[in-house]
């Protein structure tokens, strides 16, 4: 089957005034502040602005047996800040309107405020605050350690979330062996709401410390607004001017295991679901970009290879899918999906074919929607503020710089279909240290090739 | 027809087969969205037919006369941008974002959606990844106990109809039931196409035309998809308690009526909910911040003929007692302690940042504009804007309204817990 777009175009009108021209952003600009806070400032024009702030502390690099620590933290910033109480600091984001969002995950924190024009200063001055001075009252503790143990809890209940957290643990789990000599950090095992043990462990005083490492140094502020790159920069500095520099963060490893096989029983779950890892290239790989585009053709729309076969083909899930996932330095690829238990096997069968007829490369076709849909992806995240604004983040720490207006696509563009199956057909075949794990009432096997083996 | 903050142009009408085309065009735009919204959803379901409206949804991605479900998919990823579809109660949503050189493609992609050729094939393919749907959320708790609370609230009101349908209705479902439903829900005056982002007005309109004026795949109707008469739900006034094996969590889901989509005090009826049970409100403070649940919110939820608030808690099961009973001790207040004018204030402010904070993008942008302006009646068009500005200038005396008028004071839920 071939297909060619549509040939047939609407004429275009007699007065050709209209056609809009796209606007294109100016160049965003990166400064330092002294505590070592590297700022990019995008000018924009519009009424809203979007300000995100990474710090790279993440529930990876919880202590060893302080698990949860970054998660717990990330609450206690925001019960009182800056000589305000929790109700006040809480009232004085509602008054100036603005939109909170943010999170901790296995890297890094990110804390994230957009509102209007006018309130950037006072917005800018608040996320100082919560940062910088929180008040960090010690009888918010419990409350929080045992807020934190509630939501792990709650992650056994459905069967996607305790996949994922029985994922972690078998798959990512561990502490890297090179960390000896150095305080121990727990790694990719466990969620951000911790372990039992280490929230048990977590105090006042260990937070404390968390706190006091969580500086200027290694952390990303990006501010999309309707102002002057330097104007944005001086504003920064009224709020983050005298931001300690904090430790010198840390990087931390996954420990991939290799070939594991795990099930979980699942009763209360009608269908089985399963997750399939293997690693593959970084982001600073050479091959990362044709990887990417091999992916979007593996699983990045209705007519890729994994929703035709199992979903459009053959009805067997409402979803399977494929993802890539950047842990520290490394890369890996994830395959997903649930079926019911009578037809759970085929799909994962389907799923082993679809992953090895990948490697004999893409058509034409499938190369040409792949690289569109990255394209187009790419105009998507240039357009919204907060998508401005993450997209920077992204560049800064995968590249450490920005990148030029344009750079991206014209990489992007110049991907050829020859690049991308040439490094398909160099792929080693990813089974033999893929790592499954199911969940579910009964569970699956990797394929008839292991089993005769 | 108007303009709009931004520099936007706004423009709504009819066409001439009595299909309606709302287009934005945004000089700040570098995308383009567009989607057809369609005024019938699981409501309008059939007795013994339900899961009808949201089967058809999947079904519109499998292809016409023209085009196979392989060709209409590959036309979709070609275009690059995002693309999806829902059903809600009311409502069935296509919808496309991408880039403007391909708006005609876009279009004419959208417009061969709507003409599916329901092969029997594809439907018995399409019927195995509902099943899978359906077992899918039967799985989640948190699925389970609400089903239970509107089972409770709604009752046999059409409101309370299931989407996804029941294994055995989604089962039933041959090719005539759901043609019948396509050519009943799908008439040209339950549709409307909203495009907005970087277009050229003239452009879309010749377009649609067309493409849309004369030629619309079904006859005008007189069987409408909207409900039949106004009706409020009887709710039964019931806890329904639910047990479910080695459950770690408690979780508790309640109602009470509400006001409808066209009453003036809906942006009222909003900020109360969100006071109630949003960031920094009543229940946040009283569970969240002690600890003694790790979710308790309150929202509410707007139909054409009626409305509800809705919410619910999660905790640990020996403290479900103690945080059923504050939490709805903590809504019922509401009645005996009114909110200040500084709630109002905060809430309102909170609702209109985050409405007028989303809108930021065209994709964004066209679910206000096609779910807000799907209703007939009105020549008025809403945008984000006026939902933003009506939320900012909620009142104290209209919050009180609407405690007036809708009493918290009969909770109807279901309470789930671990069981042996």
């Amino acid at each position: 089957m071939t297909f060619t777009p549509p040939s047939a175009r609407p004429a275009a009108p007699a007065q050709t005034s209209a056609r809009p021209v796209v606007p294109t952003l100016p160049a965003a600009e990166l400064f330092t502040l002294p505590g070592g806070l590297t700022l990019a400032a995008q000018p924009r024009a519009g009424a809203a602005f979007a300000v995100s702030l990474r710090l790279p502390w993440g529930s990876a690099h919880d202590p060893l047996g302080l698990e949860g620590t970054a998660g717990v933290l990330e609450e206690w910033l925001f019960k009182g800040a800056g000589g305000r109480g929790a109700r006040s600091l809480a009232n004085a984001f509602d008054a100036l309107g603005l939109r909170r969002g943010g999170g901790v995950g296995a890297e890094a924190t990110r804390l994230s405020l957009s509102g209007l024009n006018a309130d950037l200063p006072a917005a800018l001055h608040l996320l100082a605050d919560v940062v910088c001075r929180p008040e960090l009252p010690e009888a918010e503790v419990p409350v929080l350690t045992d807020l934190a143990r509630q939501d792990l809890e709650g992650l056994q209940d459905t069967p996607e979330e305790r996949l994922a957290l029985h994922t972690r643990t078998e798959v990512f789990g561990g502490p890297r062996s090179a960390a000896v000599g150095h305080a121990a950090l727990a790694g990719y095992g466990h969620p951000v709401s911790g372990t039992h043990a280490g929230l048990s462990a977590i105090n006042a005083a260990t937070l404390r410390a968390a706190h006091a490492r969580w500086g200027a140094q290694g952390s990303l502020l990006a501010v999309v607004a309707d102002l002057s790159a330097g104007e944005i920069l001086e504003q920064v500095e009224a709020a983050f001017g005298d931001w300690q520099p904090g430790a010198v963060p840390k990087a931390t490893e996954p420990h991939f295991h290799a070939g594991v096989r795990s099930h979980l029983y699942h009763p209360g779950s009608e269908q089985t679901h399963l997750s399939l890892s293997w690693p593959s290239v970084g982001a600073d790989h050479p091959d990362y970009l044709p990887s990417q585009l091999a992916l979007t053709a593996f699983s990045g729309g209705s007519a890729s290879r994994l929703f035709h076969a199992v979903r459009e083909e053959r009805g067997l899930a409402y979803a399977a899918q494929a993802s890539s996932l950047l842990l520290g330095s490394q890369g890996f690829w994830q395959l997903g999906a649930a079926s019911t238990p009578a037809r759970a096997q085929e799909t994962l069968d389907v799923l082993l074919a679809e992953t090895e007829r990948l490697r004999a490369g893409l058509s034409a076709h499938e190369f040409e929607r792949a690289q569109r849909g990255l394209l187009t992806g790419l105009a998507f995240s240039e357009e919204g503020l907060r998508a401005r604004a993450s997209a920077m983040l992204r560049d800064l720490v995968l590249l450490g710089r920005l990148r030029e207006p344009g750079e991206l696509h014209a990489q992007l563009r110049a991907i050829t279909h020859e690049e991308v199956n040439a490094y398909l057909a160099a792929l080693p075949d990813p089974l033999p240290d893929a790592a499954l794990v199911t969940l579910g009432r009964a569970p699956l096997h990797l394929s008839t090739r292991e089993l005769s083996a | 027809m108007s303009g709009a903050a931004g520099g936007r142009q706004l423009r709504l009408g009819h066409l001439p087969g009595g299909l309606r085309l709302l287009t934005e065009s945004d000089p700040q735009a570098a995308t383009v969205a567009a989607g057809f919204f369609i005024a019938s959803g699981a409501r309008h379901d059939q007795t013994g037919g339900q899961g009808a409206a949201h089967f058809l949804e999947h079904l519109l991605f499998k292809g016409s006369e023209a085009l196979s479900a392989a060709e209409l998919n590959e036309r979709l990823d070609w275009l690059g941008g995002v693309h999806n579809a829902f059903t809600s109660q009311e409502q069935t949503v296509y919808h496309i974002a991408g880039l403007p050189e391909d708006l005609p493609q876009l279009l004419d992609t959208l417009r061969e959606l709507l003409r599916p050729a329901l092969r029997e094939p594809d439907i018995e393919a399409e019927r195995g990844v509902i099943l899978e749907e359906i077992a899918m959320y039967a799985s989640q708790p948190g699925v389970r106990v609400l089903e239970a609370m509107q089972a409770e609230f709604w009752g046999t009101h059409p409101l309370g109809q299931s989407i996804l349908g029941t294994p055995a209705s989604v089962g039933a479902l041959d090719r005539a039931a759901l043609d019948t439903q396509l050519q009943r829900a799908y008439a040209p005056h339950n549709v409307l196409l909203v495009v907005t982002g970087a277009l050229d007005e003239a452009e879309v309109w010749s377009w649609a035309e067309r493409e849309l004026g004369q030629q619309w795949p079904w006859p005008a109707s007189t069987a409408s998809g909207g409900p039949a008469a106004e009706s409020a739900p009887s709710p039964s006034g019931q806890i329904r308690q639910l047990v479910w094996p080695g459950l770690e969590r408690a979780q508790g889901a309640f109602a009470w009526p509400g006001l409808s989509a066209h009453h003036p005090l809906r942006p009222a009826a909003a900020v109360l909910a969100e006071l109630a049970g949003g960031e920094n409100s009543r229940l946040y403070w009283t569970l969240l911040d002690s600890g003694l649940a790790d979710s308790a919110d309150l929202g509410h939820l707007d139909f054409q003929d009626c409305g509800s608030f809705e919410g619910g808690f999660s905790c640990d099961p020996d403290r479900a007692d103690e945080v059923t009973r504050l939490f709805l001790q903590t809504v019922a207040d509401l009645h005996r302690t009114p909110p200040t004018p500084a709630e109002v204030a905060s809430a309102a402010r909170r609702l209109a940042a985050e409405t007028g904070l989303r809108a930021d993008t065209p994709a964004e942008r066209l679910f206000v504009l096609g779910l807000e302006n799907l209703p007939q009646g009105s020549e008025r068009i809403v945008t984000p804007e006026d939902l933003t500005a009506e939320f900012a200038a909620v009142t104290p005396a209209q919050v009180q309204a609407v405690l007036s008028l809708c009493s918290f004071q009969r909770p109807t839920g279901a309470l789930l817990l671990p069981g042996s």
